[in-house]
């Protein structure tokens, strides 16, 4: 194993200047930044300064003259107010999640702050809905695995394409495969793909305030709603299970807290009689944005909240925003995760939309973590030793995990 | 010594009794066997050159279709980079004479229903396998794609400047291509197996024409003059089964390609040297490997608007029709060669694909039929094929959005627009 040895610089604030554009010495050190003395203000004393005779004078004080604003309002020299001044200041703190933030504890922060009881795996009955032979598509592994190869080998005239680019691609090439089913199915065809829309959606949880808001990806609206995936009984056996608690970190954590903002924000990101009025699935992709790359734990929690604020959203258009315990119809919302080889699934229920205490009915999401599409896409083979580990092209294809997107995208149609 | 000859009694039918070669092995060899005489191949001389050449030419002819893209891509020279989306004034008559395109107004026979029998045509729906009722489905589903985009859909600020078509008339693009072609599915078996792509990349390489070196070491030769397209349509859908023809290939000896005697660096048109790639969207390999149709997106830089306040709203035609000429050239071309013809093998068959332009507003329909891959001087001496494009002015879908609402939505633009994505080959 190599070692890397890393040179050690010293802050920039004193690194050596160098200055090669002058005849002198070219680099010297920084000299120590001076300390301004303090200026003294003693009230009801009149500094004698040099503005009146419109030069320098040593020994009198600086003048000090009031702000210059402009007459007009021109938006390239536009300074904002600080937040005290601003509209809309509250006191209190509003905490905002968005498509950036990456929360510590993941998933059970997600769950405590939307009030949700996580259950690992995917219900049976979704799964085999894609198990019977009508909802399958006409050879059906040989399709998929030439949309894997095409999104991982033959996109580009480069030798591979990269991570962002591949991942978008096969997501679209499968949902392309699944679309393609629409003359057999309908329903299928009520529903639309939308992206870039900005969701708002606004609850109160205890004694804070909480707002989901951004873009998070593509949207698939429906005309129709998903059917409830639980039973009235089960809904009210949630009431007896406790959300996991993870003290003494604050379920605010890594939350964007701001103090200026609208209050009772809800919004789907659509005005109007909109024909497509039901969330049906949310299709995540990582971001290529090197500033938040986030972790497979905090990707689910960032799916479980979007989830939920598209849910709520939903909820408070259709029932008023004031909170109610049980919903008399539970807003199924579904959700896929991928990062190009890893899919995430997660089907989220709706049931109360009374989150301010810990007790009473929650909602319900079944997360159905790192399920592999494939194992391997090499381009060149992964030779050890003179022995080829991992051959060249597609290894190890599963054809389940196609089995389950393929469900999810069919239900509520079949 | 003579005298001393003994002269046999009966005298041989041929006297003298000499052997003679006549008799003797008669049907073989007729005249000496050399090995054929050709030119030297590694001297330093003209007819070298050539036979180098026709090595070369041999040598590709008889390769699989990835090696020979490669042979063919080898060599990096400088090139002509020519852009489907120039500014340059009256595009369209020099990328036809680059690529020996003769442009036909109007599209053909197949998309026109107003022939002779137009009384027989308003009885029969404009588009066959598409009855009144399906027809009504498909515009209900237009107008809510268009209102999805432009009406519903939120947004918290104008686009910035120049970004209006990236970020508004794109995503509303990339929703009608992939809604319309889903939902025709169940008229058009083709498309259930086709592949859809979003921004893809679509490159050609070819030479046409000659010059002579002015300056240099090479100075007085001759150099083909080679063109390079790097074109990202919008989106388009590729099919794993060919289009099949609109015209014969003999209809097109009598087409005219403008024929322009200057430069190509005068359109302004400039050279660099870098890859050269040839690429339909999809590597070799890759099943769907014939084009159906192609959607590109005009840019703000040559909005109809932004040339009328230039002041070139006669420009705005010619843009379109260089752009498609330009891409849909490329795209057939590059087809073309991954079923292994090219410039000194030319197509047995047409190859045939479509391209719809259009600005959100206005859409342009336009055909094109690959006769001919022998565009360089050798082989297009005695070549009297033409390639083709049909194509029609740009038409408005629809007028405005008014309240919720569509305003003026034309339905013959929108039979175009079913029609194209219905074409499949004869089964």
């Amino acid at each position: 194993m190599t070692l890397i040895c890393k040179r050690k610089y010293p802050p920039s604030s004193l690194q050596t200047r160098r200055n090669l554009r002058v005849s002198h010495c070219f680099a010297a050190r920084v000299p120590p930044q001076k300390k301004p003395r303090e200026k003294v203000e003693i009230p009801g004393l009149e500094m004698v300064t040099y503005g009146d005779r419109m030069h320098y004078v040593p020994g009198l004080a600086k003048p000090v003259y009031p702000p210059w604003e402009m007459s007009f309002k021109d938006p390239r020299y536009y300074r904002s107010p600080p937040a005290q001044e601003m509209a809309l200041y509250k006191d209190k703190p509003c905490y905002v999640f968005n498509q950036r933030t990456s929360i510590l504890e993941g998933v059970r922060q997600a769950a405590w702050l939307t009030k949700t009881h996580v259950r690992p795996g995917l219900l049976p009955h979704l799964v085999s809905l894609a198990a019977k032979p009508e909802n399958q598509l006409p050879d059906q592994d040989e399709r998929v695995q030439n949309a894997i190869k095409h999104s991982r080998f033959w996109d580009t005239t480069e030798p591979r394409p990269r991570k962002e680019k591949y991942s978008n691609t096969l997501l679209l090439n499968l949902l392309h495969l699944c679309a393609t089913l629409q003359p057999t199915h309908p329903a299928v065809g009520r529903r639309i793909l939308a992206e870039n829309y900005s969701l708002a959606a606004t609850w109160k949880r205890g004694e804070d305030l909480f707002q989901i808001r951004g873009r998070n990806g593509l949207l698939h609206c429906s005309m129709d709603p998903l059917p409830r995936i639980c039973g009235e009984q089960e809904v009210l056996e949630t009431s007896d299970q406790v959300l996991e608690s993870f003290y003494p970190v604050s379920p605010t954590i890594d939350l964007q807290q701001v103090s200026v903002y609208k209050e009772e924000m809800n919004c789907t990101g659509f005005r109007g009689e909109y024909p497509y009025p039901h969330a049906h699935t949310l299709y995540f992709l990582e971001t290529s944005d090197p500033n938040c790359q986030l972790r497979p734990e905090q990707f689910r929690a960032k799916m479980i909240m979007f989830t939920f604020g598209n849910a709520l959203a939903r909820a408070h258009k259709l029932y008023g925003t004031q909170p109610q315990s049980l919903l008399e119809r539970p807003i199924t919302v579904q959700a896929v995760g991928t990062n190009g080889r890893i899919f995430q699934f997660l089907v989220f229920q709706l049931n109360t939309t009374d989150l301010s205490g810990d007790d009473g009915i929650k909602n319900q999401a079944w997360l159905d973590e790192d399920v592999e599409l494939y194992d391997f896409a090499k381009v060149r083979p992964f030779i050890k030793r003179k022995e080829v580990k991992v051959p060249a092209g597609l290894a190890g294809y599963k054809p389940e995990t196609f089995s389950k997107f393929l469900a999810l995208y069919l239900h509520g149609a079949a | 010594m003579a005298a001393r000859i003994r002269l046999p009694l009966l005298l041989p039918r041929s006297f003298p009794p000499l052997r003679s070669l006549k008799h003797v092995h008669t049907e073989a060899v007729k005249e000496p066997q050399y090995p054929p005489i050709v030119a030297s191949l590694t001297a330093k001389s003209k007819s070298a050159r050539l036979r180098q050449n026709e090595e070369r030419i041999k040598l590709i002819s008889s390769s699989p279709v990835e090696e020979k893209l490669s042979l063919i891509t080898r060599i990096q020279r400088m090139k002509f980079v020519v852009y489907p989306q120039t500014f340059s004034r009256n595009p369209d008559r020099w990328y036809q004479h680059f690529t020996k395109t003769a442009y036909i107004p109007g599209l053909p026979e197949k998309f026109n229903p107003t022939t002779e029998g137009s009384q027989l045509a308003t009885d029969q729906p404009a588009v066959p396998e598409i009855d009144d009722a399906a027809f009504s489905e498909i515009r209900d589903l237009v107008t809510r794609v268009i209102l999805h985009e432009h009406w519903h859909k939120m947004r918290k600020r104008q686009p910035f400047l120049y970004k209006h078509q990236e970020q508004v008339v794109g995503p509303f693009l990339k929703t009608l291509v992939s809604e319309l072609t889903y939902n025709l599915a169940k008229y058009n078996p083709l498309l259930r197996l086709s592949s859809l792509d979003f921004s893809p990349q679509v490159n050609f390489y070819w030479r046409r024409g000659k010059r002579i070196i002015p300056k240099g070491h090479r100075r007085g030769r001759q150099e083909p003059i080679r063109f390079q397209i790097d074109d990202h349509p919008h989106s388009q859908i590729r099919i794993p089964q060919q289009l099949p023809q609109f015209a014969p290939l003999e209809a097109s000896y009598t087409a005219e390609v403008p024929e322009i005697h200057l430069a190509p660096n005068v359109m302004p048109l400039f050279r660099r040297q870098y890859d050269n790639n040839i690429f339909t969207g999809a590597k070799l390999p890759d099943p769907a490997c014939y084009g159906h149709t192609q959607f590109h997106l005009v840019p703000d830089r040559y909005h109809r608007d932004r040339l009328a306040r230039q002041q070139h709203s006669d420009q705005v035609e010619p843009f379109l029709r260089a752009n498609a000429a330009a891409s849909l050239f490329a795209w057939t071309g590059a087809q073309a060669m991954y079923q292994g013809f090219w410039d000194y093998q030319d197509v047995s068959r047409p190859f045939v694909s479509q391209a719809v332009i259009t600005d959100g507003h206005f859409f342009s329909f336009f055909c094109y039929q690959l006769n001919t891959l022998a565009l360089s001087v050798e082989t297009d001496a005695n070549n009297p094929r033409k390639n083709l494009l049909w194509g029609t002015e740009s038409l408005r879908l629809y007028e405005g959005v008014q309240d919720g609402a569509v305003v003026g939505l034309d339905d013959c633009v929108l039979r175009l627009l079913v029609q194209f994505l219905m074409n499949r080959p004869h089964s």
